[in-house]
């Protein structure tokens, strides 16, 4: 493959990833937000096996190959059964209305643009829009974490924004060293883990939600 | 004077294709929606029949309705079919003479949108003036969203003709798109339930509901008016379809002349809007309608996709 496919692909996958993202923003229910986030996770293995195809590079097979076992499955899989643990459908709870957050999007997106684009001497090195997507890909999953009031949810933002991460380390230094993607994995894992532990604790001890611990003053 | 690949009587041909097919395509997505709910359904002819027995139709008018209420479905159907003219059929490459372009065509959509709407506040029936009001609410979310939309493609190409964006788009189809036309293309499939007036935004099988928009608008027309608005409608839907597979979708290439090229784009024309009609009879049988409060923040997505496609080929 030629080095211009590649970055077609990979600023395709961007696309593609960016509008997984905005479903993410707009789904009214979590589920969805949850398969939406699985199907990002996807794009990212297929972005990772592009670029192992190109680069010839065997670390970024592995990379995508654990991310497709971990975050695209094993992880939606941990928030699906925490739902179903939980019985909520219908868990999003904006603080502000789904409307403004998308609003919020498109500004995170423009900024997203035009910040990579006054990075100079860093931009010219990198082609294509791998970067600014990752930027926005990012914002946009702590744009979710701020937005939300259940744990749940900020759980979803908090692997979106992971994802977008992620997608900007591996487009634009072509893989990094497979231990710190390995590292960064098991912290994810980590995370979920102790997150759905002390949802699901919080919820069977005090029968709260994140959001009602700001009352919680001593 | 423009040298175009596209002479006149081609141009009156596509034009007439589109309307005669249009009832076509309604009946088509209803057949395949009642047969996906395991229903017989009407058959896929049913809409002509219907056109020709609302033709054949004398006409009553409310006593409130002025002159002009006579005169609305003949302008509605006039604007919807010159926006027809517009929608590259079978080939591709600009016009041989001065035609008009993507924003062209959206505005004469939204001129038989307004006309629809006046008419129907015309006739002072309290369901015209909320679908109205509904329409043209709808309407403000939608329209911006298509111009940018067609913004997102026009940058790459540098012009607005719909001819030559699809010479632009080349055969390869999905291969060549870049990165925008990715969003700008979940964009339009978000908004073409509402544009042709379906589930979610939308329920085109109700008459007498609270929930309606288009169909309230009509509610005050009988006959041979009744069959404009219908023809007018349905026009306008495979329209929309028309300019999503231009803008979106490869064309027959701009030298493929003679009948058999013409059949061949015909052919193709016919696979991308079954493809579109699918599409739409899928949604319809696996969403619910919205909630009227709640289609702002559906189209919103549209409106964020087609803003970020905007800003990916501009950017």
């Amino acid at each position: 493959m030629s080095a211009e496919t590649v970055q077609t692909i990979i600023d395709d996958l961007g696309a593609l990833m960016l509008f997984t993202m905005i479903l993410v923003l707009a789904a009214g229910q979590i589920t969805r937000a949850i398969y939406a986030v699985a199907a990002q996770s996807v794009l990212i293995a297929i972005a990772g096996a592009t670029l192992a195809m190109a680069t010839g590079n065997p670390d970024l097979w592995v990379i995508a190959g654990v991310t497709l076992t971990v975050k695209a499955t094993l992880l939606p899989w941990v928030l699906l059964w925490v739902v179903r643990r939980m019985n909520v459908r219908r868990e999003v709870e904006p603080v502000i209305p789904v409307g403004a957050t998308l609003a919020l999007a498109v500004a995170v997106v423009v900024m997203a643009f035009h910040l990579s684009a006054s990075l100079g001497s860093l931009h010219q090195a990198i082609t294509g829009n791998a970067l600014p997507v990752g930027i926005a890909l990012t914002l946009l999953g702590v744009l979710v974490m701020a937005t939300r009031k259940t744990a749940l949810t900020q759980m979803v933002g908090l692997f979106a924004s992971e994802n977008g991460i992620f997608f900007t380390a591996m487009a634009v230094t072509q893989g990094m060293p497979l231990i710190i993607e390995i590292g960064v994995i098991l912290d994810v894992i980590l995370a979920a883990l102790v997150m759905t532990i002390m949802v699901l604790r919080v919820r069977s001890t005090v029968d709260a939600d994140i959001a009602d611990l700001a009352r919680l003053r001593g | 004077m423009m040298t175009g690949s596209r002479p006149l009587g081609l141009v009156l041909l596509e034009m007439a294709v589109l309307v005669l097919l249009g009832p076509f395509v309604t009946g088509g997505v209803q057949k395949l929606k009642a047969r996906i709910q395991c229903r017989q359904g009407a058959g896929i002819l049913q809409p002509y029949r219907d056109l020709v027995k609302l033709l054949r139709k004398g006409t009553v008018q409310a006593d409130t309705a002025s002159g002009f209420f006579r005169l609305i479905p003949v302008l509605v159907l006039a604007a919807t079919v010159a926006a027809g003219a517009l929608v590259p059929v079978v080939r591709a490459g600009p016009p041989a003479f001065p035609l008009g372009d993507a924003l062209m065509l959206l505005g004469l959509l939204a001129l038989a949108r307004f006309l629809t709407a006046v008419g129907a506040l015309d006739a002072g029936g309290a369901f015209g003036g909320m679908g109205a009001s509904r329409e043209m609410t709808i309407a403000t979310l939608v329209e911006p969203v298509m111009m940018m939309v067609v913004f997102s493609i026009a940058v790459a190409a540098g012009t607005t003709e719909l001819g030559t964006l699809a010479a632009h788009r080349g055969t390869s189809w999905i291969l060549a798109w870049r990165a925008a036309d990715f969003l700008g293309f979940a964009a339009m499939l978000v908004l073409l339930p509402a544009e042709t007036g379906r589930i979610p935004v939308d329920n085109p099988d109700t008459h007498l509901e609270l929930t309606m928009l288009h169909e309230g608008m009509l509610i005050e027309h009988s006959g041979s008016g009744l069959g404009c608005m219908l023809l007018a409608s349905h026009t306008r839907q495979i329209v929309t379809l028309g300019l999503v597979s231009a803008l979106f979708f490869p064309l027959g290439p701009a030298d493929g002349a003679g009948a058999a090229g013409f059949l061949l784009g015909l052919g193709a024309f016919a696979a991308k809007i079954l493809l579109l009609a699918i599409f739409l009879a899928l949604v319809e049988s696996s969403y619910a309608k919205l909630r009227l409060f709640r289609v702002p923040q559906y189209l919103g997505i549209g409106f964020v996709c087609a803003l970020t496609a905007l800003a990916l080929s501009v950017l």
